[in-house]
Order: structure tokens, then C-alpha cells, then sequence
């Protein structure tokens, strides 16, 4: 798995090449959780390029959501589709997750 | 929205029967799980793969037998009965471990998570998208069986000593023939 960052103005997006297995999924956590001690404030995860996701992706995808709520920050998750999808479906986690159809649409959310 | 479906524990389920499955025993090594799952899943026919939603869901069983199970103990295998066909995908998987004790306090945690999703109450959610024990650790999502017992749509069984786990899947035919009298 491969994470890269972007910017658009203040908002940080966090492009997730690969799978998110049992073995790699901790990386995108810990990103975001130095991304917070950075006091960034507003991501948009991009799954477009997730060809995998287990448990443990869906459970760092939980963890990162839950810790952002807390802080009271933003983020959203764009291109949520295919097998990725289909995993969250059967969580029934859809709802739950603040997910949007692409970057695009996530940084005009995101934009004051 | 439907009742939470439950985990089950019955020695005698169906599920257990293990005519013409195929046989494979695994070391538990935590590194090569994925890869113990693909030589499984390879059997499957492409039309039951779903791109990889089949491999998906044995890993995750496979994972449950070999950390949970076996607490990845070099000196513990675990054994894997399996057998696909276009409308069927069935696992049993034996780890040598204590076994899941927790199947009543798990099935009453779904009925809590169930009842947040059908209020869509996403607050009260948040104490429940993750079932937790005193063994969990960081690498652990805590949501593989709510999507398991959705994915198995025959049933997850667990023996009664909790370390044989049993689940099936119908597929719907996609192109079911016409019969010419």
C-alpha cells in the first residue's frame, strides 16, 4: 500500500494506493495521527486506487473517522466503490462513514 | 430492517458435514495468511469471486483461527475443509486453540449495533462498529464477523468448544436455464 499527500489550500488529501490488509492498514492511521500532531484539519481520504480492503482497513478507516469526530475536524471519503465498497456494505457501515462521491466534490464540501 | 443475524453454535449444523471438501493444513504463521487463502480460493470458480470479496472473507476466518485461535503459536496448525462451485462456497476451518468463548456476549453486542443502524442513531453507533475483548489488539478491526454473518448467507457455526467455525454461501444462479420439453 502507498499513501501520497496533496494539498488544495487547507485541506489534505491522502491518495491510498493498493490494498488495505491485515499487514499494512496501521500506516494510514498512523499518517493521519501525525497529520494531526501537525494540526491539520481537514482531509479527504481518496480510495480511488484501493483494490483491497479487509477488518483491519475498515477498523483503521473506523479509528481515523471516530478520532477526527472527537476533534470536532472535517473529513470525507471519496471514491468509495468496487470490492471496497461492497466490504463496507456489509458492515452496513455506509451511513456511518462521511463518505462523497470524488476529491473534487470532497474540497468543495470542505471549502468555507 | 431484518432481525441481526447471529452467530450459531451447534456441533450437529449441517454446515459441519465435510463430505467431498477438500483438505489443507496451514502452519500459524500470521505473515502468510493472505497468501494461505489464495491457494484455497483458487479452487473457485471466477463466477463466485465477486472481484475479491470470497478471498476476503476466508482470510478473515483463516486470520480469526490462526491470531485469535492459535495466538499464532509456531507449534499449532490449523486445518481448512473447502469446496466451491458456481452456486456454493463452503469453509470449515480448525484452529488448536481455547476456542471463541464469547458467542452470546457477540451476538448480543450485534443486536445493539443492529438497533443503532435501524434508528440510524450514528452516535450511539460509534460504541458499537467495533467488538473489542481483552485480547484485541490495534492491528484487530472488531468487524469481520458483522460482515461475515451478512457475507455467509447459509450461516457462521461454531462448534461448542468454539474452535471449529463452519459457514456456507448460496449464490443466485445468474443465468438459470430454460428448460426446452
Amino acid at each position: 500500500m502507498e499513501l501520497k499527500i496533496r494539498k488544495s489550500a487547507d485541506i489534505y488529501i491522502i491518495d491510498v494506493n493498493g490494498e488495505m490488509d491485515l499487514y499494512n492498514s496501521y500506516k494510514l492511521k498512523e499518517l493521519v495521527m501525525k497529520m494531526l500532531e501537525k494540526k491539520i484539519q481537514k482531509f479527504v481520504i481518496n480510495m480511488e486506487d484501493v483494490e483491497y480492503i479487509d477488518s483491519s482497513g475498515i477498523g483503521a478507516l473506523i479509528y481515523i473517522c471516530s478520532t477526527i469526530k472527537k476533534l470536532s475536524l472535517k473529513l470525507l471519503i471519496a471514491n468509495v466503490r468496487g470490492s471496497v465498497k461492497k466490504v463496507i456494505e456489509l458492515t452496513k457501515l455506509m451511513g456511518y462513514f462521511p463518505i462523497t462521491g470524488n476529491v473534487l466534490e470532497a474540497v468543495r464540501k470542505l471549502t468555507d | 430492517m431484518e432481525d441481526a443475524k447471529k452467530i450459531l453454535q451447534d456441533d450437529n449444523h449441517v454446515l459441519f458435514l465435510k463430505d467431498d471438501m477438500f483438505i489443507k493444513d496451514f502452519p500459524s504463521d500470521y505473515r502468510q495468511i493472505r497468501y494461505f487463502t489464495l491457494m484455497i480460493v483458487q479452487k473457485a470458480p471466477p463466477e463466485i469471486k465477486e472481484i475479491n470479496l470470497l478471498e476476503q472473507q476466508i482470510s478473515e476466518i483463516i486470520k480469526n483461527a490462526v491470531k485469535h485461535g492459535n495466538r499464532s503459536d509456531p507449534n499449532k496448525k490449523i486445518n481448512v475443509w473447502y469446496t466451491f462451485s458456481k452456486e456454493e462456497a463452503r469453509i470449515i476451518v480448525e484452529d488448536e486453540g481455547k476456542g471463541f468463548k464469547n458467542i452470546d456476549e457477540w451476538n448480543t453486542f450485534n443486536v445493539e449495533r443492529h438497533d443503532c443502524l435501524s434508528k440510524e442513531d450514528y452516535t450511539k453507533l460509534a460504541d458499537y462498529v467495533s467488538y473489542r475483548t481483552e485480547n484485541s489488539d490495534d492491528n484487530d478491526g472488531g468487524n469481520a464477523m458483522f460482515a461475515a454473518v451478512e457475507y455467509w448467507n447459509e450461516g457462521v457455526v461454531f462448534s461448542k468448544n468454539g474452535n471449529i467455525v463452519a459457514a456456507g454461501k448460496k449464490f443466485p444462479r445468474k443465468h438459470p436455464g430454460i428448460e426446452i420439453s
